[in-house]
């Protein structure tokens, strides 16, 4: 048996609405701890998210994490990567924290014991051991996003999709945030729009309109930022979309 | 979201919920098929006893409960006193507030993850049958995790509407309230998906 | 697999939603509400199958205990209640009206839902309270029957307003209903 490739592959990946190809015809090579995507409102970020966690059939290509086949064998995927969104109550599925947590380890095929168990060691790693019990319903904002990154981190992917997670939120609340994010343990794949996001991501990528316009080190969040304030002085917002 | 388990208490908690549930078939089923108005205020007088016993709170709570019954049983008195039947009457009314005060008993004394994992021995054989009751279960914390949360965006759409107008919102509420729900339906579907979809749980 | 789960327990959840908006009272104890107006919604938008599914979920939820019932009711009270036989009969109404809903290829769309609803939301729902309350009351069926028509013209008028809106769902969001327009 060869080897899977490491990290993330893709060939050709395309997502057509219609007539519209969202995403359109992307070969990426993504590996290391901290990868970063950028791009504006509308650039395909989010279908690209939701392609690279298998949660979108591509229309065309191929899409390998870790050698993994994301969209098919949904079991090896939720194994090897979990993904947060941008909204958390778009994410969370449960009435109490406890039953979210253990719900991914559960489809994982642990016993409910054992899954609980996996659950409450989570919990108490964050410092949340307390939190069992609580209402999902009644966390605040950040507390729900917090336990999205718990509930996902429990089933110990490889991967973590971040979608723009932390759009909306106060400083502070994202300061602990990225705070836990950096220790998780799990590769990072952040998709944003700001930059200020990707600060210290040793590999990025620029998507625009569908395509993939630079890859490479911190100067393409140089080259971005530069093209965004000249896009900025303009007005675009008048152009419909096709 | 709050169930309808009685705040106080009581040492029928700790019964187990099939054999509460089977004494009130069988008590149900009595009220029904045994004659006589006397039968019927027997009935009510056990039943006012068992209300009792967990204390004034409890009492309180559950004849509150039973309110929403007084227009149909004037209905039935008036109706009935018209046609000239009038113990009869009584005897019919009686028994729909036996049937429904002992039923609503247990309903208080019965937690929800009891009352579920009867559910879930009830639907053992159905599943065995190869009926779909597996989505039915793993539809029960769904439900409960996402009421709250439409009936909070359903107050928006009201706030929405009546800052733009001075007359209340009005059935045209239920389209985007509709939309509300298949779009929540659509993200809950993608939030499955992400964490291994549906897989019937064994136990 | 999961979007079926998903659109079965939203729209239990969204039956419970509408009986938490302000309540339309005839008198006589038989709710009057946008929850049964949520049935026909349920059978129109969801189809024959998955309406009957939401339905019992929603009934199932209410017997275990849930104040899902418009005014805050809910708990095995409300099955043996006088008025039980409408509720009992929520899963087999969305059933009818969405099975003729996916049947019937009749334009436009409103008029097909809308006659469904008559047929599925009415029909069912006013022939097995209408049983439930005979074997309550001790009355014969014709006179329960005579009770319960007080509330037909404000039932049709739902139905008349479901068949609108499932149009307009139908027309701003086809992939939605799960019914073809031909």
């Amino acid at each position: 048996m060869t080897q899977p490739i490491p990290g993330i592959q893709t060939i050709g990946m395309s997502y057509a609405i219609g007539p519209r190809r969202v995403i359109d015809g992307i070969d990426l090579r993504l590996d290391g701890p901290r990868v970063g995507i950028i791009g504006r409102n509308g650039s395909g970020k989010s279908t690209l998210s939701r392609l690279l966690a298998g949660l979108l059939q591509p229309s065309d290509g191929t899409i390998r994490v870790e050698g993994v086949d994301v969209w098919d064998d949904r079991r090896a995927a939720i194994a090897t990567l979990g993904i947060l969104f941008q909204n958390p109550e778009h994410q969370i599925i449960f009435p109490t924290v406890l039953e979210e947590m253990t719900f991914g380890l559960r489809q994982l095929g642990r016993a409910k014991s054992e899954a609980k168990d996996a659950a409450l060691a989570t919990l108490a790693q964050f410092g949340k051991a307390h939190w069992h019990d609580a209402s999902t319903e009644a966390l605040s904002q950040g507390q729900k996003h917090l336990l999205c990154l718990m509930a996902v981190m429990a089933m110990r992917p490889r991967w973590l999709i971040l979608d723009e997670p932390f759009a909306g939120l106060d400083i502070p609340t994202r300061m602990q945030l990225v705070r836990h994010l950096e220790s998780c343990g799990a590769k990072l794949l952040h998709i944003s729009h700001d930059p200020r996001d990707l600060a210290g991501y040793g590999h990025i990528c620029w998507l625009d309109q569908g395509r993939i316009r630079a890859t490479g080190g911190p100067e393409v969040l140089a080259q971005f930022e530069t093209q965004m304030l000249a896009e900025g002085a303009r007005d675009d917002l008048a152009d419909l979309a096709g | 979201m709050i169930s309808l388990t009685s705040p106080v208490r009581t040492r029928a908690q700790d019964w187990p919920a099939a054999a509460k549930l089977g004494a009130l078939l069988a008590a149900t089923t009595a009220l029904f098929l045994l004659p006589g108005l006397w039968v019927q205020i027997a009935a009510l007088a056990a039943v006012l006893g068992l209300y009792t016993l967990p204390g004034r709170v409890f009492l309180r709570h559950g004849l509150a409960q039973l309110r929403v019954l007084w227009p149909i049983v004037l209905v039935l008195l008036v109706w009935h006193a018209l046609t000239g039947d009038l113990p009869d009457a009584l005897r019919i009314a009686l028994r729909i507030v036996n049937a429904v005060a002992l039923a609503n008993l247990v309903t208080m004394t019965t937690t929800l993850s009891d009352l579920t994992e009867v559910v879930h021995r009830i639907f053992a054989p159905l599943r065995r049958a190869g009926l779909p009751v597996a989505v039915i279960e793993a539809g029960i914390p769904l439900v409960i995790r996402f009421t709250p949360t439409l009936i909070q965006k359903g107050r928006a759409l009201h706030q929405a509407w009546r800052a733009r107008s001075s007359r209340r919102a009005n059935w045209r509420i239920v389209l985007p309230m509709t939309l509300l729900a298949l779009d929540d339906a659509d993200h809950l579907a993608e939030a499955l998906r992400a964490r291994g979809g549906i897989s019937p749980f064994e136990d | 697999m999961e979007k079926n789960v998903a659109q079965i327990a939203l729209f239990a959840a969204l039956i419970a939603a509408l009986g938490a908006i302000p309540q339309i009272t005839l008198g006589f104890g038989v709710p009057i509400t946008a929850q049964s107006m949520g049935v026909m919604l349920a059978g129109a938008v969801l189809g024959a199958k998955r309406g009957f599914l939401s339905m019992l979920l929603f009934l199932l939820l209410v017997a275990i205990g849930l104040p899902l019932l418009s005014g805050g009711r809910g708990g095995l009270g409300a099955f043996v209640a006088p008025t039980s036989g409408f509720l009992i009969a929520f899963p087999f109404g969305a059933w009818l009206t969405g099975l003729i809903v996916e049947k019937l290829q009749l334009r436009p769309v409103a008029l097909r839902v809308g006659l469904a609803s008559v047929v599925g939301g009415i029909g069912v729902l006013y022939l097995m309270g209408t049983i439930g309350l005979t074997l309550a009351l001790g009355k014969s069926f014709a006179e329960c029957a005579r009770l319960v028509l007080v509330f037909l013209p404000g039932d049709v008028i739902k139905a008349v307003l479901t068949g609108l809106l499932v149009a307009a769902l139908a027309k701003a969001r086809p992939q939605s209903v799960g019914f073809t327009v031909r």
